[in-house]
């Protein structure tokens, strides 16, 4: 069979009744013109439609009926219309479950996007620099000390004129420092190292001139 | 009295009402339930049960849809629990009976007669929903659309399921009688003379 009688043939049935949409109906008559197969197969399925319409129908006596009547009024009296199911707003137990996945999905994405929100760990929200300073090791401290309480205020004003607290270009502070040594001769570590100490002289002093002049 | 007119009476507990529509509509119901399990006696006990059913839940169906396809889906429903209990038990459909109509016609009518029982044997083979909607379309007359109400689905669906039991439901009339040797091996006439 061609396919396109294979596919003529899926919609036969109807055609005759002119049940089908206006194109296929309209595609099935062209179509019959020309082929004698699908004219054949239409002719069977008539014959089939015939033979069922002609078929004796089962159909019981008066007698049959009224005994049927008879019984089936004493089951109908002994049973009482049932009151009519609650309609209004009741959800259909299968629509309960997308207000149950929309609340989980609300909750998801709130506990993504708010962090203070209990039940999700609090992700700790880092500035820049202080991402920076983490992924730096700590031995850099080394370079920039941490000042005593009573030269804060120094501290607070390099920052606000916005110099670099750190900032040596003859330092490597993002370097490991205990792997920068192992690296070097003696000599060269010693030299090294009172660099290092020269350096935070140099910063303390640096330090307590601005607070003199300062004041 | 029309359809809403016996509904909404039956709806407030009047029996008579009701009864009227039972008497409108059980040669319908009766005639789809005896093609849905090939037997008279489970046809009579399904009608009868599905006019039950209907009674206990009038109140719940709504005046929009129509009392006969409403009706026509409930016996449907009766038809199809019947068939799968039938079905879990073993016990065989026989469609013998359809040929017990008219046993004593005249000779010429004997050809008809064959067609006839090579349809029944045909349709007995058919599975329940597809015999559903031929009868549905062929028999009570009912629109895709109407069908759909009744069997669910939409209406092109419908037409779908019709067109696929008629194409099988020809394919079974041809093969008939291989499948009678080699499904069947006895006599007819046995069997009929054992239902008796
Ligand atoms: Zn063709």
């Amino acid at each position: 069979m061609k396919w396109r009688c294979a596919l003529i043939q899926r919609w036969l049935p109807a055609y005759p009744d002119g049940d089908l949409p206006s194109f296929w109906q309209a595609v099935v008559r062209s179509h019959l013109e020309k082929c004698p197969a699908c004219r054949e197969e239409l002719a069977g399925l008539e014959a089939v439609v015939s033979s069922i319409k002609a078929a004796p129908r089962h159909e019981p006596d008066q007698a049959f009926w009224d005994n049927f009547n008879r019984e089936l009024h004493l089951k109908l009296a002994q049973s009482v219309p049932e009151p009519p199911p609650a309609r209004g707003f009741r959800i259909p137990y299968y629509l309960l479950g997308a207000p149950a996945l929309a609340g989980l999905l609300l909750w998801l994405a709130f506990g993504y996007l708010n962090p203070e929100r209990p039940g999700m760990p609090p992700q700790p929200q880092l500035s820049q620099e202080q991402k920076a300073l983490e992924q730096t090791p700590a031995i850099p401290r080394l370079a920039a000390p941490a000042p005593a309480p009573e030269k804060s205020e120094a501290v607070v004003m390099v920052s606000q004129n916005g110099q670099d607290l750190h900032g040596d270009d003859d330092l490597d502070m993002d370097g490991d420092l205990d792997s920068t040594l192992a690296g070097m001769t003696e000599t060269e570590r010693e030299a090294f190292l009172k660099k290092v100490r020269q350096h935070e002289k140099d910063g303390s002093c640096t330090r307590e001139s601005l607070i003199v002049s300062w004041a | 009295m029309t359809d809403p007119q016996l509904v909404a009476r039956a709806q407030e507990g009047d029996l008579p009402a009701f009864e009227e529509l039972v008497k409108k509509y059980q040669r319908e119901i009766y005639g789809l339930a005896y093609r849905l399990v090939l037997d008279a006696e489970e046809a009579k006990d399904l009608t009868q049960q599905a006019f039950m059913q209907a009674f206990v839940h009038i109140r719940g169906f709504r005046q929009q849809a129509q009392f006969r396809t409403w009706l026509f889906r409930i016996a449907i429903n009766q038809c199809y629990n019947y068939l799968k209990n039938r079905k879990k038990f073993g016990d065989p459909v026989d469609c013998d009976e359809y040929v017990l109509v008219g046993e004593d016609s005249p000779e010429e009518e004997l050809v008809a007669q064959e067609d006839h029982r090579r349809l029944y044997a045909a349709l007995e083979r058919l599975p329940a929903k597809q015999r559903a909607v031929i009868t549905l379309k062929l028999e009570q007359g009912l629109s895709y659309e109407e069908i759909s109400k009744v069997l669910g689905g939409t209406a092109g669906a419908a037409r779908v399921n019709y067109c696929q039991a008629l194409k099988t439901l020809k394919k079974y009339m041809q093969n008939e009688d291989d499948y009678e040797v080699a499904v069947r091996p006895y006599p007819k006439m046995v069997t009929r003379i054992s239902r008796r």
